[in-house]
């Protein structure tokens, strides 16, 4: 075999070649320069701005700065572009040249990879939303069928054994049938409990997200979210704080700095809120459980997929409206490789994020729980003491009362659903330990029962292994197959029996259909106190206050169609 | 071969994924990836996977300073970031001059 020496030259074309030469020859007359480099490549190396040599080139006696500059300039305007950029694109096209009559691959040239192959499907012009949507409601199928038995057993938990030994020890130093007890009982464990009651939910929702992001799917989501954005003419890159915004709000909206434009941002930063963040999750849990036993996975897919088109059509028309007129940037998107979920990443997305709820449970639902209590205990008109009235009569129902006028159009106008919108601004987990304290005194109060540590320790025990047990035959309800006997349904709850009844009673026995109306008003009202400020802080003042009045307007009017508009078709 | 590549992201008609587009020009993603680079160091294309691009900043950076202080009442888990931030594709985005 014999190996060519021949040494190979790039041809950088007629003009630029030229100037080579007549640089080159400048370099080599220079002899400072010529004894230090080769003319050609030094040309090569000044043509394309090297800062260094142009430097040492300038300090020397010779023509070649001179040379070098009219070049460059007969150069940029023969080709309307700087030399450099040209110099490099002949280089690639000779290097392209070069390997492809050179190199022989052992694939045929453009074959697809695995995760080509995949994604051919996974992101296919058509199939890709339906794809999207399948994967999305088998996540929220596994999260209200498969996590309900633990769901019910932390919640067992909570209003059981935790709420005996609470009272024990109260009794024990003295504090039992004292409104510290009912702080404890009435205000903190009922609010912090009620939303705790729901971490083995958002443990599954976690779970699920974190496999899905894992596998490199959850880019293909995006890119096929962009694709359906861009048919809209929103702008492609919207689709990033639109993703985050399912988990929650606020860092969705620092998000939107993605985006050049101020107007992009601001369109943005005005639809992320409608993304369901988690903390909305366990009201649709709730109430799912409450008002469609059968149909939980559906309710809440409904909801999510709401937010979505919701954030669609309010972006077509604010695009033709206030924000017309904006071009589109096209952009490309590095899809990773499928792999095979890492255990150690899912567990640290999933932990991560729920250690992060559980915080909140203890931070801001605890402080506003004590405050709803307070309310609750002060006596408003009628009669009574400090913590020891009718709740009916409290601070806290007569503040909410009195925008509750409001809501009856909605089928939801009484003071409990009221107030519980209200706290809600705090943070969306606070309208279910709200909602646990208004309407949970009843439950409160069934749990004190007598108990031994040693009961309550085994019941804790024993109910855990059933859960596990449910859940274990919950696995096949994903796929449509019921293992559980169907007479073997629970009654419900005293708190879920009691905000039935109380949606019975506002809704003229249309509770269903009001509860709807009450889960999609949760879902488009201002996510919490925490993501105006970022809107706020973001987009100013002016258009936190368009979005929040929006936001609020916007929930009104689409609960009300809801509830009126699914009256007059005779459902609920 | 460069302009081909700066061509391809000006006339691309929403997301492109990059392996299709190295497939579309016939040359390795390495290739492809050199090319890109070059344009985007003359800033005609951006990187959000640069340290100094404000995408990387807003969607990875930008979420500690968002849950920092008051504004997050609590509900971040500290100063290593916001665990809702999602892991975001790379995206290359045209610059117009």
């Amino acid at each position: 075999m014999t190996l060519s020496t021949t040494p190979v030259q790039v041809d950088y074309g007629k003009q630029i070649e030229r100037e080579l030469k007549e640089l080159g020859e400048a370099i080599a007359q220079t002899p400072e320069l010529a004894e230090a480099y080769n003319p050609r490549w030094l040309a090569i190396q000044l043509l394309e701005g090297d800062e260094t040599l142009l430097a040492e080139v300038a300090a020397l006696n010779g023509n070649a700065p001179q040379i070098l500059e009219a070049s460059i300039e007969r150069l940029e305007q023969i080709y309307g572009e700087d030399v450099d950029v040209m110099l490099a694109d002949r280089r690639y096209n000779f290097v392209n040249t070069l390997v492809q009559g050179a190199v022989t691959r052992s694939t045929a040239a453009g074959a697809l990879t695995a995760s080509d192959k995949i994604d051919k499907i996974v992101t296919h012009r058509w199939l890709g939303i339906p794809i999207f949507l399948v994967l999305m409601w088998a996540v929220f199928k596994i999260t209200t069928d498969v996590a309900a038995p633990y769901l019910d057993w932390v919640d067992g938990v909570v209003t059981g054994p935790v709420s005996n030994r609470v009272v024990s020890l109260l009794g024990l130093i003295g504090l039992e049938g004292t409104w510290v007890e009912s702080l404890f009982v009435d205000g903190i464990l009922a609010g912090v409990g009620g939303v705790l009651v729901f971490v083995p939910v958002l443990m599954s929702l976690y779970l699920a997200l974190a496999v899905l992001e894992d596998s490199g799917y959850m880019a293909r989501a995006a890119f096929v979210m962009d694709r359906l954005m861009s048919v809209i003419g929103l702008h492609g890159k919207s689709f990033l704080p639109m993703v985050v915004g399912f988990g929650c709000t606020v860092p969705a909206i620092y998000a939107t700095r993605t985006l050049k434009s101020e107007k992009d941002r601001i369109l943005t930063g005005l639809l992320v809120p409608f993304m369901s963040c988690s903390a909305r999750l366990p009201v649709y849990i709730l109430f799912a459980a409450i008002f469609f036993p059968r149909y939980g996975g559906l309710v809440v897919f409904s909801l999510y997929l709401l937010g979505i088109l919701t954030a669609v059509a309010l972006g077509l028309i604010l695009k033709s409206t206030l924000f017309k007129g904006k071009e589109q940037t096209p952009f490309v998107m590095e899809l990773p490789p499928y792999r095979v979920p890492n255990p150690k990443s899912v567990w640290s997305y999933m932990w991560e994020r729920t250690a992060s709820f559980i915080q909140n449970a203890w931070t801001i639902i605890l402080a506003t729980s004590i405050v709803i209590w307070i309310l609750m205990a002060i006596p408003m008109g009628g009669g009574g003491k400090f913590a020891d009235t009718d709740v009916n009569q409290s601070a806290f129902a007569t503040v909410s009362g009195a925008i509750a006028p409001l809501l009856k159009p909605l089928g939801f106008n009484s003071w409990q659903a009221s107030g519980s919108l209200i706290t809600g601004f705090v943070a969306k987990e606070v309208v279910v330990s709200t909602m646990a304290q208004v309407y949970g005194v009843a439950e409160a109060a069934e749990a004190a029962e007598t108990t031994t540590f040693i009961q309550d320790a085994g019941q804790v025990a024993t109910s855990f292994i059933s859960a596990t047990v449910d859940t274990l035959k919950s696995i096949p309800l994903i796929v449509g197959i019921n293992l559980f006997d169907e007479e073997a349904e629970e009654e419900p709850g005293a708190l879920m029996g009691a905000i039935h009844a109380g949606f019975e009673a506002t809704s003229d026995g249309h509770a269903a259909l009001a509860a709807f109306a009450f889960l999609v008003f949760v879902l488009i009202y201002t996510p919490c106190m925490v993501a105006v400020a970022a809107a706020r802080h973001e987009f100013g003042v002016r258009w936190m206050w368009f979005s929040v009045i929006g936001q609020l307007v916007l929930a009104w009017l689409m609960a009300f169609v809801i509830f009126q508009g699914g009256k007059l078709l005779g459902f609920g | 071969m460069l302009h081909q590549v700066l061509n391809e992201f000006k006339s691309a008609q929403g997301a492109l994924n990059l392996s299709d587009l190295a497939r579309k020009l016939k040359v390795e993603q390495s290739a492809l990836d050199g090319m890109i680079q070059f344009w985007v160091r003359k800033g005609r294309i951006e990187d959000s996977q640069l340290a100094n691009s404000p995408a990387l900043s807003a969607v990875k950076g930008a979420a500690p300073s968002a849950c920092s202080g008051l504004s997050c009442a609590g509900s971040c888990p500290g100063p290593q970031g916001c665990p809702y931030v999602m892991e975001m594709p790379r995206i290359l985005s045209y610059v117009k001059k």
